[in-house]
């Protein structure tokens, strides 16, 4: 569990660092900063469900992998 | 409707946050704008150059003859009909007008009015000139043909004839003079000129009439006729038509006058060309040295004529594309012009347009610099209207957003001022296309593709480029977006062309022993911590493989479709926060929320507790039984202590929900709708500013009927469809775990079946057929078509599944009069 939430924490800075380098390089003003910002944390979102998603199903498996015959 | 005004109040006071961008559509302002009838055509053109009007017709009872500059229109119309006549005159001689704008001088109207007219003349006269110079050059030529061919005939004709006279007159020397008929030969002897009456008739006739019209000859004449034919080699360009005909020269010998005219009308009739011809071997030299004289001097002639025409086109072209882009301009201003309203004094037009509110000062810059540049002595007057009806909608997109915007305006134009469902398009759909498009190797195929599109971005988009093209070009962001996301997840599938690969450490799985024995019959044992990023490598190609994939891509499947559903229950939301509709928010909002996540958000905690905790209990069993018999002990299936008063409440709310989301809203509109009549009537007599305010509020509602039962079915078909809704569309994000499944299953097949097969026969030139059916199969059915079905399936549940949960779409779009998009209409 640890491990989970080190890396959602990762998740979070790199969110967080995103935010930060759009809103310095890409700075059009506080409409435009928003709609840069929504869309950096949507994707911050996005990508950390979907690991959190792979990772929590791999976390206590209840089938395990079978190999083939021919390996 | 009468919203509008108040929104924008409720715009400028703000909230915590400035307004985001692309989240609500522009503010709006319906303009009046009084312009000098001297000045209107010039302020007509610097608006349209700005683009930020969509003028209103306020002549719409009027038919277009009855409009101010209908006349103008009119002489547009000619002028782009004479255009047109150029550019198919320039077509036909081949020659292209250049795509540039050759150097930008001014050109007056009227001047260019003249010198189109004077251009078309002159064109017209030299090609009725060439015309009937090609048209008896063409003649000459068949004039040619018929005296060579014919020539011909009398010469084969007159030696066989001198060969049978031979014969004859052999025949009677050897014979005797006993069966001699007499009288015949007394004839040939007395009456020589009547032999010599027998006229001829020849021409050029088309091949395939040939067998009929000597057919009808033979009947029209009875037989009295002899009709010679040969076919000329190559087809003849025929000079009434000049069209190539395949021909036949035919020479046709008559007796009589009658016969005569019937075959010169037969001849007409069947489009055959007759050229004089005569049997005198003489004349017929003299005839041919005239004719081919005569042909070259009019071959250069025509080729004379012919250049000339070629220099007039060229002059055209070099002016083609300016003349056509100011005869559109004209045409089109002309046309705005006509929506306008003539003042009663006839001194100044009146225009009502809508405007975007930020663009007031540009517009009255405009304004003023026409005024000026027209010398007018009075300048234009700008107001803004106030008004109930509802603005268009209009979304300032950059070449980034605008494929995603265009996404969300093909299911319909957002309702002015909602929620744009456009602001998280931009992620959660290529996010989700490429949940079923998740391979990094085939991510990369799409990057490469579209970062050649953007590279070239300026040259492209200069060109003309094909339908297809069009369309990957204008969606080249998209496609970067949905490549870099299809990376990312590919990562976390662990999927290269279906290759895995251990990136991110070991497997967590190792054997039971060191000698690996059960290894394929009871498996591996897990040995550490889970893979730390993505699925575990060991899994490809295990016989567990599907059954693991299956449930995980499944559950998943859900997670992310009830997020997307719960955000779009937000967005609704904040729509009734945007309008400030209490009603929406406690009636619609609150139930819809609760109704969703005491059914579909449990199931969802339900999975990431089963995954915490590796129990063993069934989800179908659990969420089936939670309806059938709620207050059924759950045995072995327990996740959660007190699971069951939990799901006793939760079944509880999901059933009060459906009555709240039902009954109330109507009822509370009634009783709003009730107040305001009674308002109107009591309040008056107050007559504090308040009321005021309530009067005119109701103004704007006076005129609408409230039907309660019309509300009430409406409400009732959208809690029907909300309930029935979130049942199938939670089942419908299941797509997701289908289609990456057929991605991920396909790309193994041709790995394996193509690559790894081709690889065993141990043969280059095997290896090398197998490699490059692999690319193909590759390409053709993995990154082109599944990139196709990932996107329709992303787009449908966008459309459906997450729109359908706060989006009105009814608003109309904001279509300015722009000068500068007319360069871009095809005519």
């Amino acid at each position: 569990m640890a491990f989970f939430l080190t890396t959602t924490a990762i998740f979070f800075a790199a969110g967080l660092i995103a935010s930060v380098l759009v809103l310095l390089f890409f700075n059009r003003g506080a409409s435009t900063n928003l709609l840069h910002l929504t869309l950096v944390i949507t994707t911050t979102v996005c990508c950390w469900m979907m690991w959190a998603i792979v990772y929590l199903a791999q976390l206590k498996p209840l089938i395990v992998p079978v190999l083939s015959e021919g390996e | 409707m009468g919203d509008y005004q108040r929104l924008n109040v409720g715009r400028a006071r703000g909230g915590c946050c400035p307004p985001m961008d692309l989240m609500r559509s522009e503010a709006m302002q319906l303009v009046r704008i009084i312009i000098p009838v001297e000045s209107a055509h010039l302020t007509l053109s610097y608006l349209g150059d700005l683009g930020l009007l969509q003028f209103k017709d306020l002549n719409a009872d009027k038919s277009p003859f009855q409009r101010t500059y209908a006349n103008q229109i009119k002489r547009c119309g000619e002028m782009a009909r004479k255009l047109r006549f150029f550019k198919e005159q320039m077509a036909k001689a081949g020659i292209l007008h250049s795509e540039m704008m050759s150097s930008q001088t001014h050109i007056d109207f009227d001047a260019l009015e003249i010198k189109l007219g004077e251009l078309e003349g002159e064109l017209i006269e030299v090609n009725s000139n060439n015309e009937k110079l090609q048209r008896s050059y063409n003649e000459l030529l068949e004039y040619m043909l018929v005296l060579e061919k014919a020539a011909e005939f009398f010469y084969s004709a007159q030696s066989s004839a001198a060969a049978q006279q031979r014969e004859i007159e052999a025949h009677q020397v050897g014979d005797g003079s006993l069966d001699t008929p007499l009288i015949s030969e007394q004839e040939m002897l007395t009456e020589p000129s009547k032999q010599v009456k027998l006229g001829f008739v020849s021409g050029l006739v088309p091949k395939e009439k040939a067998v009929t019209f000597e057919r009808i000859l033979f009947r029209a004449t009875r037989g009295n006729m002899f009709l010679r034919q040969a076919a000329v080699d190559d087809p003849v360009i025929d000079p009434i038509s000049g069209e190539k005909v395949a021909k036949n020269v035919f020479v046709v010998f008559y007796s009589g006058e009658r016969a005569k005219t019937k075959i010169l009308k037969i001849c007409e009739a069947f489009g055959a060309n007759r050229y004089p011809f005569t049997d005198d071997l003489g004349k017929q030299m003299q005839m041919i040295a005239e004719v081919s004289g005569k042909i070259t001097e009019l071959k250069t002639t025509t080729d004379v004529g012919l250049l000339h025409r070629d220099k007039i086109l060229k002059n055209i072209s070099n002016l083609f594309e300016q003349w056509n882009t100011l005869v559109k301009r004209e045409k089109s201003i002309y046309h705005t012009l006509n929506m306008l309203s003539l003042d009663v004094t006839k001194k100044c037009l009146v225009a009502e347009a809508w405007s975007p509110v930020f663009a007031s000062s540009q517009i009255q810059d405009a304004l003023q610099r026409a005024a000026y540049d027209s010398n007018s002595q009075v300048g234009s007057i700008f107001q803004v209207l106030h008004t109930k009806e509802s603005p268009p909608t209009y979304f300032r997109t950059n070449k980034f957003t605008s494929p995603f915007q265009e996404i969300v305006d093909s299911y319909g134009t957002a309702k002015y001022q909602e929620a744009n469902p456009g602001v998280y398009t931009i992620i959660t759909f290529p996010f989700l296309f490429a949940v079923m498009f998740g391979d990094w190797g085939h991510g990369l195929c799409l990057l490469f593709s579209t970062l050649i599109l953007i590279s070239r971005e300026k040259k492209l988009s200069s060109q003309k480029l094909g339908d297809i093209m069009e369309m990957m070009f204008a969606g080249r962001y998209m496609i970067l977006m949905m490549a870099l996301f299809s990376i990312y997840t590919g990562l976390i599938y662990n999927e290269f062309f279906s290759v895995p690969f251990e990136l991110f450490g070991q497997s967590a799985y190792a054997c039971r022993d060191s000698s690996c024995s059960d290894a394929t019959t009871e498996g591996l044992i897990k040995v550490r911590g889970a893979y730390p990023f993505g699925v575990d490598p060991i899994w490809h190609g295990s016989r567990s493989e599907l059954s693991f994939l299956n449930s995980l891509k499944m559950k998943m499947s859900i997670l992310l479709g009830v997020a997307q559903m719960n955000l779009g229950i937000f967005l609704s939301y904040f729509n009734a926060k945007f309008f400030s509709n209490n009603l929406n928010i406690w009636y619609v909002f609150i139930p819809q929320l609760i109704f969703l996540n005491s059914l579909f958000g449990y199931l969802s905690l339900l999975i990431i507790v089963k995954w915490c905790t590796g129990s063993q209990a069934d989800l179908y069993h659990v969420m089936i039984y939670m309806f059938l018999s709620p207050t059924e002990d759950l045995g072995e299936n327990q996740l959660l202590p007190g699971q069951k008063t939990i799901q006793l409440v939760l079944l509880l709310l999901a059933f009060i929900s459906v009555p709240w989301m039902l009954f109330p809203k109507p009822i509370l509109l009634k009783k709003q709708h009730d107040e305001r009549h009674q308002g109107q009537s009591y309040t008056m007599l107050h007559g504090n500013e308040e009321s005021l305010e309530i009067e005119q509020h109701h103004d704007s509602h006076d005129h609408e009927e409230f039907e309660f039962s019309e509300i009430f079915v409406h409400q009732l078909i959208h809690t029907i469809e909300f309930i029935l809704g979130s049942v199938s569309n939670t089942a419908s994000y299941l797509r997701l775990w289908a289609l990456s499944l057929a991605h991920s299953e396909l790309s193994s097949v041709f790995y394996e079946k193509l690559l790894l097969l081709a690889w065993g026969y141990n043969n280059i030139f095997i290896l090398i057929i197998g490699i490059i059916v692999f690319i193909f199969a590759t390409v053709g059915v993995l990154l082109v078509m599944e990139t196709l079905s990932a996107f329709l399936h992303a787009l449908r549940l966008h459309w459906v599944e997450f729109m359908n949960k706060f989006y009105e779409g009814d608003g109309y779009k904001f279509s300015p009069f722009s000068l500068a998009l007319l360069a871009d209409e095809e005519d």
